[in-house]
């Protein structure tokens, strides 16, 4: 079975009106990253594929103190905005320049692990997605969308068109730990955000990636590091909480063992760097 | 491919297996299901849908009810079918009231809503695939934490409907919850 029909809508309501007419078996790739290799190796073979390349979802606007993201913004485009640093350097950890050239934010959500890594500073963000379908647009918190592994509360009928991310207040850190500096699948990936009122710590999020089905958020390690003044053991106790709820898994990168060892140490030092960075900062 | 796990839902054994027979229920919890009907006794076939990352496709299934014990336990043989492969296998469950262990909150007699309940069942699974077709090529981590995540979602959406169920009944049918017994 080979691809029959290629259809590149010029617009959403376009987009929409395809997969409500063609169904689930219409296959929805936006820079194609994640379902190309799959067709190339004869495992996904879709009749019917539609390109969102051309839909108008690339954008990237501030918006009410936050920023608003295009699903199909490329990560390239995320690496090069200057408002949120953290998602910056998030896309520049990821794969390599010709994936990110291609790769988008909402492609990167449905990303199995251990890829998808943009999801965990997206998560530390209190990110939210919007989806779009013939039965309307509704908003949905980044947790709620990525439900299990390679699965999301996508309904057949609806299309990513974009991620919002909220003006939210506090210090961030992002660490990826790989088996390489570059171009490399995550052990773990790390990203922190702690909200403090002095020294004391009011919010906190700590979201982890390829230790469990999708990224994930850490709510015992948060709720550790609130009241705190991050001191060394709170950001202990943290590390261990995290390391105790994360799912990781065995892969050719690293085994359960290795990936909640290294969650334990990653998140502390993203906690330690956190603080480092607050206390250059107060000088 | 193998799966294994564990689930306690907040109904009696016999209310759960009558709900895993059942293809109305059916049709409502297993992920994607767009349609299912009953083909012979214990037999079932239907559809299902799937959008996964990279993949947008239609499998037929058929699922046959084998060794059954009611309400205590029961295998099935099933086979899905698609453009990316065939998986064909059999999964064994088995049901014990676990009226008397904890709930999800900790406390005993309460369901996962917090409610009381009368019982609660253990529902323990095993299962061994067979995956032929472009699907083998997929690294086995793919497939089983697909199916354990298809699987726990399933499982959850049943808790719901039972739940749900129990809601719609007198609550005289059930015995008093241990947190109701008189002292």
């Amino acid at each position: 079975m080979t691809v029959v029909e290629y259809f590149l809508p010029r617009s959403l309501a376009q987009a929409v009106d395809l997969l409500s007419r063609h169904g689930p078996d219409l296959l929805v790739i936006a820079g194609g990253t994640v379902a190309m290799p799959l067709i190339n190796d004869g495992i996904s073979l879709p009749r019917q594929v539609m390109g969102l390349r051309f839909v108008g979802l690339d954008e990237i606007e501030p918006s009410d103190g936050g920023l608003r993201i295009g699903a199909t913004t490329t990560l390239t485009s995320l690496l090069r905005q200057r408002h949120v640093p953290m998602l910056a350097e998030a896309a520049r950890r990821t794969a390599s320049w010709s994936i990110r050239n291609m790769g988008t934010v909402g492609g990167n959500l449905f990303t199995p692990p251990p890829g998808g890594d943009v999801a965990v500073a997206l998560l530390a963000l209190d990110a939210e997605v919007t989806l779009e379908g013939s039965r309307g647009r509704r908003t949905l918190a980044l947790s709620e969308f990525q439900t299990g592994f390679m699965t999301t509360a996508l309904e057949p009928q609806e299309l990513l068109t974009g991620i919002g991310v909220p003006a939210v207040a506090g210090e961030t850190t992002y660490v990826k730990f790989g088996r390489k500096e570059a171009n490399t699948p995550s052990v773990v990936t790390v990203a922190v955000r702690v909200a403090r009122d002095g020294e004391v710590v009011t919010d906190a999020r700590v979201a982890l990636g390829a230790v469990g089905p999708h990224a994930l958020r850490a709510r015992k390690a948060e709720a550790v590091l609130v009241g705190s003044s991050l001191e060394p053991g709170a950001i202990d106790e943290a590390a261990e909480a995290a390391a105790e709820e994360c799912e990781p898994f065995d892969d050719g990168i690293a085994s359960a063992w290795y990936r909640r060892a290294m969650v334990r140490l990653f998140v502390r030092r993203a906690l330690e760097e956190l603080v480092q960075h607050v206390a250059l900062e107060g000088r | 491919m193998k799966v294994a796990g564990h689930h306690v839902l907040d109904a009696g054994p016999r209310e759960v297996f009558d709900a895993a027979c059942d293809p109305a229920t059916l049709l409502a919890v297993i992920p994607g299901c767009e349609a299912i009907e009953q083909v012979a006794p214990h037999e079932y076939q239907g559809s299902l849908v799937l959008r996964l990352p990279g993949v947008g496709a239609t499998f037929r299934t058929f699922v046959r009810l084998v060794d059954a014990d009611p309400p205590h336990a029961a295998g099935m043989e099933g086979r899905v079918e698609g453009p990316m492969g065939t998986i064909a296998g059999r999964a064994d469950f088995g049901l014990t009231e676990v009226d008397d262990e904890p709930a999800h909150d900790g406390r005993p007699g309460a369901g996962s809503d917090g409610r009381s309940i009368a019982s609660r069942t253990l529902l323990e699974y095993r299962g061994e695939a067979v995956i032929q077709g472009p699907l083998a090529r997929l690294d086995s981590r793919f497939a089983e934490s697909l199916a354990n995540t298809l699987i726990a979602q399933g499982l959850q959406a049943l808790n719901s409907h039972l739940i749900e169920a129990s809601s719609t009944v007198a609550p005289a049918s059930g015995r008093p919850s241990p947190r109701e017994a008189p002292e």
